[in-house]
């Protein structure tokens, strides 16, 4: 639920900050655009935040007893992916501040992009975790 | 505004010197501490599961340093976070904000290199 929810979140804020500004009122964009992005920062923080921890705690499971299944089968590539978002997860949990200073508190001299990056890094790191989580978690039939 | 200004500081300065401090501490294997999930312990620095247990029977105490690395690079990255947030505003400005991006997103691209053994097998 709580990865849903930061999905959703994350998404919809990329979306509207590269939108264009001068996007139709009733259009897609023009729709994403008209909810104020910057409300969606706390949520994303709180949420990543919480994601972070109990993936963080799952890890340990995932290193005792899905890990060496996976090794044993090859799953190399798999594993591969799975220590990128870890990785990952770790650079985008530091980038929290900054990215919540860029929406909340933003400076009229800073440049957008700088949010609009940050945020499409967190998206993509997010993205990147929630796929590869359900392969590993799938790919030899865990948890199910 | 004025109180957020050390904090700003600080937040960049954290994200951008965490990303370089993370691909350091992998690359070099620098782990604060190492979790052995299986034995229920934490050891303060880097320990290989050979360090512990005979080579053959490694796979029973699986060694867990992602958490080590994350640490490592979180206290270099804090230290480095106060010190920015304890700099004048004014030596601050002239640093290019765009760092707090590019910094993380060459780090991933690193990591990815590291990583990249995973996928030669």
């Amino acid at each position: 639920m709580v990865a849903v929810a930061l999905l959703g979140a994350i998404t919809h804020q990329t979306l509207a900050a590269w939108g264009s500004a001068g996007a139709r009122p009733g259009s897609f964009f023009g729709r994403f655009r008209s909810i104020p992005s910057a409300s969606f920062a706390n949520a994303v923080v709180v949420l990543y935040a919480i994601s972070t921890l109990l993936g963080g705690t799952l890890y340990l499971y995932f290193r005792v007893d899905v890990r060496p299944e996976l090794e044993h089968a090859g799953h190399w590539h798999a594993l591969g992916f799975f220590d990128l978002k870890e990785h990952f997860a770790a650079i985008g949990l530091a980038l929290l501040p900054a990215y919540w200073v860029c929406w909340r508190r933003p400076l009229a001299s800073e440049p957008v992009q700088t949010r609009t990056a940050l945020t499409s890094i967190l998206a993509f790191i997010i993205w990147w975790g929630f796929l590869t989580g359900h392969v590993a978690n799938n790919i030899m039939g865990f948890g199910s | 505004m004025t109180s957020s200004a050390p904090f700003r500081r600080f937040a960049f300065a954290f994200g951008a010197t965490f990303a370089v401090l993370y691909v350091i501490a992998l690359a070099k294997d620098l782990a604060l501490f190492t979790v052995f999930p299986s034995l229920g312990i934490v050891l303060a620095g880097t320990h290989h599961s050979r360090d512990v247990a005979d080579p053959a029977m490694g796979f029973l105490a699986p060694a867990m340093y992602w958490y080590g690395w994350a640490a490592t690079a979180a206290l270099g990255a804090l230290m480095v976070g106060l010190a920015a947030a304890s700099l004048p505003g004014r030596s601050a400005q002239s640093v290019w904000s765009g760092w707090v991006w590019l910094i993380p997103a060459l780090s991933m691209i690193a990591c990815v290199y590291l990583t990249l053994p995973w996928f030669r097998l």
